[in-house]
């Protein structure tokens, strides 16, 4: 220990109420700071989680385009061409060879799951009653890899759809509508008019109510067969990607791999991109409002330390340390202040988090609010801790290295 | 070589009026010799005193001590001057008094850093021994007498066997008993060791046991 530590040393525990109290004004900022950031983090999760159980990160289909083209053209400059109510005609549904895709996409690395889907409009039966539902034809394997769908599997089993030709999973909102449970049978009516009898071998719910009340699931092969579309059909390609935030990114690179529209989740949901960033900005304003307050409050112990210690500084001074020794001997009580109330603050933050974390608060699907434990959090708070502490304790700090040792001295 | 050498030096103050305190000072003071600086209150006796301190730098003139020249030095080379070859004791002890007698000590030595841990205790101890404050070093600071917190500062002022001892008023604070004795470590001090001694006094018996006695009035020596 140098000189001026043990002199730190003994400043700072010959005041510990003092020493206490500004400790806690750091742990209280950083704690604060840990919960707030874990919280948002939380919901920020939450709702990716729910907006991504049923939207895939990036998504190829085929667009009807909006812009018809001319279907005739003017010749002379005084002619006048007159076509009204021009109509579009979508000369391709869906996307006729979806293995030529996937080949070309293998080669990018960001692309974690590629997921077919064959979705149509569809009627569902049960005896009198007939309602309108979106049938899904899915690859059970891929989409449980891009949806984790299987979590979501309330009755029966996600692959029971690959062993039986003639199995169905509902939503659950959609079973209780028509009334059916499971191993109940339903029929299936497409717009082409072809029926199909079908087995409810599970219900399934993501917490979306709009898709829970509309949506079926079958295997893409049953799906292709009812529809009458070859092997390689498919009306969509999902596609999860390992940062959904470069979702933008990377549908850029993919589209000129195609001729159909690639599309990133952002491009629909600009309301949850911007929603995420605000609850950021509001968490990070008011965990930095709750720091440099504490920051203010080391700022007012070292200047009350400096006031109180005028004559030590000036006996030092006497005996030869100088402003430099000065400025360390106060810069290293705030720091270490800084350095114990960051730890204490990560510490009770993360025991405010779980404690949260495990009160029971019924909001929807949620049992409680959510919570992240994000170590990135964590090191920020302590990274912010330390800075703020060091400036509140270095302006006092400089103003006692600047003292006048023989205006002190002198009385 | 003189112990001090003080050279045409003048001194200001600007607050609340410019105030001419210290006229045209010069004068010697040889090695182991022990001056007394008296003189009326307002005479510029403690400024003067503060001027060789070093720790008073706004002043114009010539100050030499020891042979180095003193004007004109950063502050960093004049804390590091101080702390090897000036030892100061005040009217009042200006102990550190968080602090133990032993580490009030010891801490100048610590700051000069010449000498390992071990052998700045033990010379501490030595101190304590000679001024008889024995039993004392292990109590705070601020719960000696105020006798023994003199010797203490004076222990402070020893510990890294500085070239000038030098005292604002050492005595001043002290009944007469204390005060003799202090008088007779400085005197001892100036005799055994050689070591010169510049005191800021009022005290007409403690002035007139010195070797020499400086007087000023109204900023200038008489």
């Amino acid at each position: 220990m140098t000189t001026n530590q043990k002199i730190v040393q003994v400043f700072l525990t010959a005041r510990i109420k003092q020493l206490v109290a500004a400790v806690l004004s750091v742990m209280f900022g950083i704690s604060m700071y840990v919960f707030m950031n874990s919280f948002m983090d939380g919901v920020n999760t939450f709702q990716s989680d729910i907006t991504f159980s049923a939207m895939s990160h990036i998504k190829i289909y085929n667009e009807l385009k909006g812009d018809p083209r001319a279907i005739i053209t003017r010749n002379k400059a005084d002619e006048l061409v007159l076509v009204s109510n021009a109509k579009n005609i979508r000369y391709t549904e869906g996307i006729k060879n979806i293995d030529e895709i996937k080949k070309g996409l293998k080669d990018i690395n960001e692309i974690t799951g590629i997921a077919a889907q064959l979705n149509q409009n569809v009627f569902i039966r049960n005896g009198v009653s007939k309602i309108n539902a979106n049938l899904s034809g899915i690859e059970t394997q891929e989409e449980n890899n891009v949806f984790g769908t299987a979590e979501n599997i309330v009755q029966g089993n996600l692959y029971d759809l690959d062993k039986r030709n003639n199995g169905i999973i509902l939503g659950t909102g959609l079973a209780e509508i028509i009334g059916v449970s499971l191993n109940d049978n339903i029929t299936i009516q497409t717009s082409d008019g072809v029926s199909k009898v079908f087995k409810v071998v599970g219900t399934i719910e993501t917490g979306a109510a709009s898709l829970d009340r509309s949506r079926a699931l079958v295997n893409i092969d049953v799906a292709r067969q009812l529809l009458n579309k070859n092997k390689s059909y498919a009306t969509d390609l999902m596609i999860d990607v390992d940062e959904y935030k470069n979702a933008t990114d990377i549908a850029k690179s993919i589209q000129p791999l195609t001729q159909y529209k690639v599309e990133p989740w952002q491009e629909g949901n600009a309301q949850m991109d911007s929603g995420e960033l605000l609850r950021n900005i509001i968490a990070i304003a008011t965990s930095l409002t709750i720091l440099i307050v504490a920051g203010f409050g080391i700022y007012n112990i070292m200047t009350m330390t400096v006031n109180e210690k005028i004559k030590e500084i000036a006996i030092l001074n006497a005996m030869g340390f100088n402003s430099k020794d000065i400025i360390e001997i106060f810069l290293l009580q705030s720091i270490f202040i800084g350095f114990l109330g960051g730890i204490a603050g990560l510490v009770f933050g993360n025991i405010i988090s779980r404690i949260i974390d495990n009160t029971p608060f019924q909001l929807g699907l949620l049992d409680s609010l959510p919570m992240n434990y994000n170590p990135q959090d964590y090191a920020l708070a302590f990274l912010f801790g330390l800075v703020i502490t060091f400036i509140a304790g270095y302006l006092p700090a400089l103003r006692a290295s600047k003292l006048d040792p023989v205006d002190t001295l002198r009385g | 070589m003189k112990a001090l050498q003080v050279q045409n030096t003048n001194k200001y103050f600007y607050t609340p009026t410019e105030f001419h305190v210290l006229k045209d000072i010069s004068f010697e003071v040889d090695k182991g010799e022990f001056v007394a600086i008296m003189g009326k209150s307002g005479s510029g006796k403690s400024t003067l005193l503060y001027l060789l301190s070093t720790m008073d730098t706004s002043y114009n003139g010539n100050i030499v001590i020891d042979g180095t020249q003193i004007t004109g030095q950063s502050k960093k080379n004049l804390a590091r001057f101080r702390n090897e070859h000036i030892g100061f004791v005040f009217q009042f002890h200006y102990l550190l008094t968080d602090f133990t007698v032993l580490d009030n000590i010891m801490l100048p030595a610590l700051k000069l850093n010449k000498k390992s841990k071990e052998e700045i205790e033990a010379e501490a101890l030595e101190l304590i021994d000679l001024l008889d404050i024995k039993g004392q070093e292990h109590k705070k600071a601020s719960r000696i007498s105020g006798g023994q917190q003199q010797r203490v500062a004076i222990a402070r002022a020893l510990i890294n066997s500085p070239a000038i001892i030098m005292g604002d008023e050492p005595t001043g604070n002290l009944d007469s008993k204390n005060a003799e004795n202090i008088f007779d470590l400085f005197r001892r001090f100036s005799k055994e060791r050689g070591q010169t001694i510049i005191a800021v006094t009022h005290d007409d018996d403690f002035a007139a046991n010195c070797d020499r006695i400086i007087e000023l009035a109204d900023g200038r020596i008489v």
